[in-house]
């Protein structure tokens, strides 16, 4: 009996110490598996972290370290969007994932590592140099399926604003898209090919959907575009690129969550048909970016490397030279 | 092992499981408190989520005055009576927002060239972000200044003190960051919800309780209605968004909205108002019933006009614990009204509530702690309050039949 009490007490006040310990860090975990925060961060054990399978960044990110289908390590933790990565392995010493180059470093406590010798940056991805890039792709509803033709003109303004006019491009540009100015021109010159911008239009609503890695440009574009289109209204509920044609096109164009322009941060594969959209293609590149937390004194990584760390056989960063 | 040994064990282990339990509670207050308090005030509560956007023109008859400089902080340009600062968004990104606006400076004499308000009289106001602007400069050349260009306050006040000879247009916005939209759109849900569930809820409480005989079917429901209250949420907000969807659909909703939120709050309620209303008709002594029967009432007279007005304390209180629900509620209503915050809520619109707008700003590109601890807190001070009203209607409820 006197064991068993014992015991328990041990047990309770045990708990208790953890949960005394654990208050701090706790609110920066995210919602899903493993919680590793709470072990040992001065280990160099690394922590794998990947994007959920839907993420067009996670299919860039495979294709470019040549990872194949279910060659995945089963550690490897997943999270659900950019930003949540971000966030994890900020907070996990020996952690490494991956990111859009839009992400914002410094604020989440993560370091960017070069790939192959090469710096990520506008120039080395426009000249090809860096090889881990994607190009952030757009796809309309097609045309004629718009609740009204006014808000048609203004999906295909939006769509003409971010490719075309030098100031959307500049937008896209300083929040971390990689665009070429080569055939841009004024807005004022675009402008002119749509009527409807000349009228109030805040009554109509664009809904965007996709991937959750164009959510930064995408809503600073839109915050641009809002004030010369007669204050149309914008809702964006990014949850992943695959969503980005099925909420269009495909067969939840007409659900719950159906948008007007999805998004996706890889090109669109050949179950994704886009040839009936109204407007599709590429507005700008980025790329994707191997990072690990801030302390980390890595600097550079390879393919292969990167390879062998997330197929599970490189397991400790003193082991990545 | 001496008795009393073993009785100060237990005595210790009681004390310890109590401790703990204060210590979890006091840890995520010290938490909320520490991050979220000084980001409450009022204009959290009556502010916008999202950035209201403008583009305007210095207007037509404004005619320079010298400024009049009163206060500033920040870069100050004096040529145009305006300074600037370089602050933190709620998106957690660096802009260069308003610090002062001289009343003669054209900056407070702007005209909308936004379709629609054309010619609206504005001013630029404190906190306002500037995205960017198209000026003249001294060779007549127009010059496009994007945000990226302008760098920092100090930089954007000295372009425009040195550079600078007209305005063209200005393109700026509101800091947003404010839970307007979300408090709204969980009053919308609180009443959807309620109106739908309570007159089914008590109905069918009464049927239970007063009418229902003891037998097999009878029992089958009663059971329906305990398993429906263990069903997890996030299942209620699946059957919403598939089942629900076509009934919204045919009073014109074109994608998951509130009035399908509060549909599926409304039956997440139900087992909450059933249960606490016949917890409420079991405590009416049965005396009252047979009084008022024997006074030649019938049994429906009975039951509305007696039992039921004796037992609205009870009905009040599960009132309160379903508003309690669908305020804390979240899983359900990630499917039912998106995540989208909007800050001008229809019933026929996406929105969020105050409880879902922290998932949502939590797995944005940049979480905001501080804004989420203040909508945490905001809400606790709501049950909290909810809980001690409860509480007094408790206790003047098991007085009365004394």
């Amino acid at each position: 009996m006197k064991k068993i009490l014992s015991f328990m007490l041990i047990a309770l006040l045990a708990l208790g110490l953890v949960g005394c310990q654990s208050s701090t860090p706790a609110s920066t975990e995210g919602t899903t598996t493993e919680g590793t925060t709470t072990e040992d961060t001065t280990s160099t054990t690394i922590h794998v972290y990947t994007r959920d399978s839907s993420s067009g960044t996670r299919e860039a990110f495979e294709g470019a370290i040549g990872l194949e289908e279910g060659a995945l390590t089963s550690s490897a933790s997943e999270v659900s969007s950019n930003g949540d990565m971000a966030t994890r392995v900020g907070s996990d010493a020996s952690g490494i994932g991956y990111t859009s180059l839009t992400t914002d470093f410094e604020a989440n406590n993560i370091k960017p590592l070069s790939f192959e010798g090469v710096e990520a940056s506008s120039e080395t991805v426009l000249d090809g140099s860096y090889q881990m890039q994607r190009p952030f792709n757009y796809v309309t509803r097609a045309a004629g399926d718009y609740s009204s033709d006014d808000l048609e003109q203004l999906v295909a303004a939006f769509i003409a604003y971010i490719t075309e006019s030098t100031e959307g491009l500049t937008v896209i540009e300083e929040n971390g898209g990689i665009v070429s100015f080569e055939n841009a021109r004024p807005w004022s010159e675009v402008a002119q090919d749509y009527p409807v911008l000349n009228q109030d239009n805040s009554s109509l609503t664009i809904r965007t959907g996709g991937s959750t890695s164009v959510e930064k440009v995408i809503r600073a574009a839109l915050e641009s575009f809002q004030p010369l289109a007669g204050n149309v209204q914008f809702a964006m509920n990014q949850s992943g690129s695959s969503d980005g044609h099925l909420r269009t096109l495909g067969s939840e164009k007409d659900g719950a969550n159906a948008v007007e322009i999805g998004f996706a941060s890889r090109p669109f594969n050949a179950e994704e048909d886009v040839t009936s959209a109204m407007a599709s293609g590429s507005f700008c590149l980025d790329a994707v970016v191997a990072v690990v937390n801030a302390e980390n004194t890595l600097e550079n990584i390879t393919a292969a490397q990167l390879h062998d760390i997330y197929a599970g056989t490189l397991t400790d960063f003193t082991e990545v030279e | 092992m001496s008795r009393k040994v073993k009785d100060n064990l237990l005595k210790a282990v009681t004390y310890a499981a109590s401790a703990i339990s204060v210590i979890v509670l006091a840890s995520i207050l010290i938490y909320l408190v520490d991050h979220g308090l000084s980001s409450i005030n009022m204009d959290l509560i009556t502010s916008n989520y999202n950035a209201e956007t403008f583009n305007a023109k210095v207007a037509d008859d404004y005619v320079y005055s010298p400024m009049e400089v009163e206060d500033y902080d920040g870069y100050y340009s004096a040529k145009w009576g305006v300074a600037f600062e370089d602050v933190e968004t709620v998106h957690k990104t660096n802009e260069i927002s308003v610090a002062y606006v001289d009343s003669n400076s054209p900056f407070a004499h702007l005209e909308s060239l936004i379709a629609g308000q054309e010619g609206t009289r504005q001013s630029l106001e404190n906190n306002y972000v500037i995205n960017n602007l198209y000026y003249n400069d001294a060779e007549g050349n127009q010059v496009y200044l994007s945000q990226g260009k302008m760098e920092s306050a100090e930089n954007l006040a000295n372009i425009l003190e040195n550079e600078v000879t007209e305005i063209v247009s200005l393109n700026y916005q509101s800091l947003g960051g404010g839970i307007k939209g979300s408090i709204i759109t969980t009053l919308y849900l609180i009443l959807i919800s309620l109106t739908l569930s309570l007159p089914i809820g008590i109905s069918s409480a009464i049927y239970l309780h007063e009418y229902a005989n003891k037998n097999k079917i009878n029992s089958l429901i009663r059971q329906g209605i305990d398993t429906l209250t263990g069903i997890p949420s996030i299942i209620y907000g699946l059957m919403g968004v598939t089942v629900l969807f076509p009934i919204t659909q045919l009073v014109g909703a074109t994608s998951t909205s509130i009035l399908l939120g509060g549909l599926t709050l409304a039956i997440i309620l139900l087992p909450t108002i059933i249960r606490s209303t016949e917890e409420a008709l079991i405590i009416v002594p049965q005396s009252l019933r047979d009084a008022s029967l024997s006074l030649g009432a019938t049994k429906s007279q009975t039951i509305f006009k007696v039992v039921l007005p004796c037992a609205m304390n009870g009905i009040l209180t599960g009132v309160l614990l379903s508003i309690g629900r669908v305020i804390g509620e979240s899983a359900a209503l990630v499917y039912t009204t998106s995540t989208v915050i909007n800050d001008y809520p229809t019933i026929l619109s996406q929105g969020t509530s105050l409880a879902l707008m922290i998932w949502s700003i939590m797995s944005g590109e940049q979480p905001n702690f501080e804004l989420a601890s203040a909508i945490s807190l905001i809400i606790l001070v709501i049950v909290f309050a909810i809980n001690t009203i409860v509480k007094i209607i408790g206790k003047h409820f098991a007085k009365s039949f004394s």
